[in-house]
């Protein structure tokens, strides 16, 4: 087998298996190199496929920014012992966020780590490093 | 495929984790006993299925020998003395207790003994890969993810020692190509959005990268010219892969002549030590040698064939890592995939007896039966071509039909109600941005009519057309979608979302009467099988209900008969094994109802060629078609 058809095979053994890879070209939308570092408030986050979004308000000089951030889907999380309850538990509080920015320049940027009010530090990677 | 050396390791890792999502079940959470089993049994097959040995050829294509045992290798280099190899190792620790423990090292072969040196250890889920070869062979360095971020590393290449962090890449798609031969500095590049970036990093002084060259179009595995005057490289920007040689100077870029060498050019560049010659992989195989000169001016030759790979070797993807070309242009080391087997179109009866066998063996992947069951659709890779298509094949006779032929890989088809075109999901061959489904007649006339494209970079698995041709319904990212097919436009069609969780939902499939949508999921844990309405007015679940038809794990292929009083699918056996072919009694009205499921048939191990897509059973339920590997007997 090639692997052409490996990679076919392989592609459709993703999309078979029913797990939420990657649903949209990420570096179409964020710049890997780029990276941005906020710290604010954890004030929604959407636990769903395909991708997790964490909303965060950030305090710049007294303005209020408020981020969107994008994640991996639930799995990734649940496959390395970050719960949905993680996330739930630091709505409202303080959360340090590193991100590739979004190309377009707006407040969003695909999720690299975060550090929960506990100390507890959720990474993306090798999703995206 | 931009980030290429990624490749394998993460068609290793996705064919592994596809095959753990789509692991048995006996109704509650799988136990770590099970999940265990599972595991290893998972992983065994996959070392079986693409464990490959480090062959050597001589100039003239004859097999040396083999390095070493088998292995999940890739990016095999030799050193510069040709006396070791360095490669990469995918290890799959069946032993973890992590379900998706995995990790890939570097290793260093003798290649007269065999014997082998491990360079380095990475932690679960991190990985080493890209390895170059130190000017005088005391050296390797390497592309590591370590932490959370990737770098670039050093160790001596007798393992020895631990290693030196060279430089801390920004941010992801990096790949290392290269150590230049006066051992100054690593060449290695980065590929975004279709821009690739070459840079080079000084190893005296303060190592800041310097930019190379930048281009609109893929850079990939350059190479410098042993006087590193010279890059060769591949690149698709004449819009196929050639490979390039282009003058460098780092200190004043790349200014001066660029020339086109190949004639279609895969990858696996390499300079002979004196500069005289150049080698590449060709689309036919074939590996080329160029007699060049480097001074005063560059001068090139006609390429000319000095054997061709085995049929399995890859010719898409980057082929250039699965092999070494000795600096003396003499031996040539591949790792070859082993030979696929090949799967013979096999109908069975209700008991799990064979009926009849349709056409030749070959790579069919994805049967779905036409609504009449007289004809059935595969996709079917070409071995010599690489070529994926739809065929259809006449059940009777077993006559078949290209229905595609195209450098696209066409997959996931789907019978229109009428039984007159066949619909499907194509992948550009390059630049695989938009994912569209297009419909043809099945008789493969005509052109295909574009139905609908998704979201850019989003992938998509057709899954079905409703019985009342006004719906399809994919799935994506462990969501459903459906598409109403209104309008002409089909950049214009919007995809609705019918579920959305945090679990994976997949394969959904409409009831005969457009009423329900059959889907699998794993929110309890394991895949089952689930009923929900479905609401053709809105393309929405409608409130009523949903309903479990799996009891002990739902796996794969869900059928609905056409009198709506019976479902089928698939469970694997977490004992055996096998796949166990069930049906379960349903009812449709006043509301949805379903039975205790019963096995009709089981068939040894997992079944080959993507179950999760497969449409196989008649109308009527009599008869099941599966793609079975021609040495497998059902029991």
């Amino acid at each position: 087998m090639t692997v052409r058809s490996q990679v076919a095979i392989a592609l459709v053994m993703i999309l078979f298996s029913g797990t939420a890879g990657a649903h949209h070209n990420m570096s179409a939308l964020f710049d890997f190199n780029n990276r941005v570092t906020i710290t604010g408030t954890l004030t929604k986050f959407d636990w769903r496929n395909p991708h997790i979004q964490l909303i965060v308000d950030v305090n710049k000089d007294g303005q209020m920014e408020t981020w969107t951030l994008e994640g991996p889907p639930p799995i990734f999380f649940k496959e390395r012992d970050i719960s949905k309850s993680d996330f739930e538990n630091a709505f409202g509080k303080t959360v340090t966020a590193e991100a590739s920015r979004a190309r377009d320049g707006s407040r969003a940027g695909l999720l690299r780590t975060m550090t929960l009010p506990g100390g507890k530090l959720v990474s993306a990677c090798p999703q995206n490093c | 495929m931009k980030h290429s050396y990624r490749i394998a390791i993460n068609t290793t890792a996705a064919a592994l984790f596809a095959v753990l999502l789509l692991t048995p079940g006996r109704g509650q959470a799988p136990t770590a006993q099970e999940k265990a089993k599972i595991r290893a049994r998972n992983i065994a097959q996959i070392t079986e299925l693409a464990s490959r040995f480090i062959t050597i050829y001589d100039r003239q294509g004859k097999m040396v020998k083999t390095v070493g045992p088998k292995g999940l290798y890739q990016q095999p280099v030799f050193s510069p003395d040709a006396k070791r190899i360095a490669v990469v190792e995918t290890d799959l620790h069946p032993e973890s207790t992590d379900q998706f423990a995995q990790t890939a090292d570097i290793f260093v072969y003798d290649v007269d003994t065999g014997a082998h040196t491990r360079i380095t250890t990475s932690g679960n889920r991190e990985q080493a890969i890209a390895p170059v070869w130190s000017p005088d062979g005391t050296q390797l360095a390497y592309l590591a993810l370590r932490g959370g971020s990737q770098g670039l590393y050093r160790k001596p290449s007798n393992g020895q020692g631990s290693e030196e962090l060279l430089y801390k890449l920004p941010g992801a798609g990096y790949i290392l190509s290269d150590w230049s031969l006066d051992g100054k500095f690593l060449n290695f590049s980065s590929t975004q959005l279709n821009e690739s970036v070459l840079y080079a990093l000084p190893l005296d002084g303060e190592r800041k990268p310097v930019e190379v060259t930048k281009s609109a179009s893929q850079i990939q595995a350059a190479r410098l010219s042993p006087d590193s005057r010279l890059l060769a490289y591949r690149s698709d920007e004449s819009g196929k892969f050639e490979v390039y040689v282009r003058s460098f100077d780092l200190a004043g870029g790349t200014g001066g002549g660029k020339w086109k060498i190949s004639d279609g050019g895969l990858g696996m560049v390499a300079w002979r030590r004196d500069g005289q010659e150049l080698y590449y992989f060709a689309p036919d195989r074939g590996i080329m040698a160029v007699s060049v000169s480097t001074s005063p001016a560059f001068e090139f030759g006609k390429p000319k064939l000095l054997f061709k790979a085995p049929d399995s070797f890859p010719v898409a993807g980057t082929p250039g890592g699965l092999a070494s070309i000795s600096r003396d242009g003499q031996r040539f080391a591949l790792v070859v995939p082993p030979s696929p087997s090949l799967r013979e179109i096999t109908v069975f009866d209700r008991q799990g007896k064979t009926v009849r066998k349709v056409g030749e063996p070959g790579l069919y992947d994805m049967p779905a039966l036409s609504p009449d069951g007289t004809k059935l659709a595969v996709v079917r890779s070409d071995q010599v071509t690489n070529n994926v298509d739809i065929w259809s094949f006449d059940m009777k006779t077993g006559k078949s039909t290209a229905v595609t032929n195209d450098e696209a890989q066409d997959i996931t088809p789907i019978w229109s109600p009428d039984g007159k075109q066949i619909l499907y999901v194509s992948i550009p061959p390059r630049n695989a941005t938009y994912w569209s489904i297009y419909r043809k007649a099945a008789d493969g006339s005509g052109s295909a009519e574009q139905l609908f494209r998704f979201t850019p970079g989003a992938s998509l698995q057709l899954t079905d057309v409703s019985a009342d041709g006004k719906y399809l319904g994919f799935s994506s990212g462990g969501a459903l979608f459906v598409v109403p097919l209104t309008g002409t436009d089909p950049l214009a069609r919007k995809a609705i979302e019918y579920l959305r969780d945090e679990y994976n939902e997949f394969l959904g499939r409409f009831s005969p009467d457009s009423r329900f949508m059959a889907y699998l999921s794993d929110e309890s844990e394991r895949n089952q099988v689930w009923v929900r309405p479905f609401d053709s007015a809105s393309g929405t679940p409608s409130p009523e209900g949903k309903w479990r038809v799996s009891k002990d794990g739902g796996d794969s292929m869900i059928a609905w008969r056409a009198d709506g009083k019976e479902m089928y699918y698939l469970h694997n056996d977490v004992d055996t094994g096998d796949t166990m072919v069930m049906a379960a009694d349903i009812a449709m009205a006043p509301s949805f109802q379903a039975g205790t499921p019963k096995l009709l048939f089981r068939l040894p191990n997992s079944p080959q060629g993507n179950p999760g897509q497969w449409k196989n059973v008649t109308k009527d339920g009599q008869r099941f078609v599966f793609t079975v590997p021609v040495t497998q007997a059902v029991h």
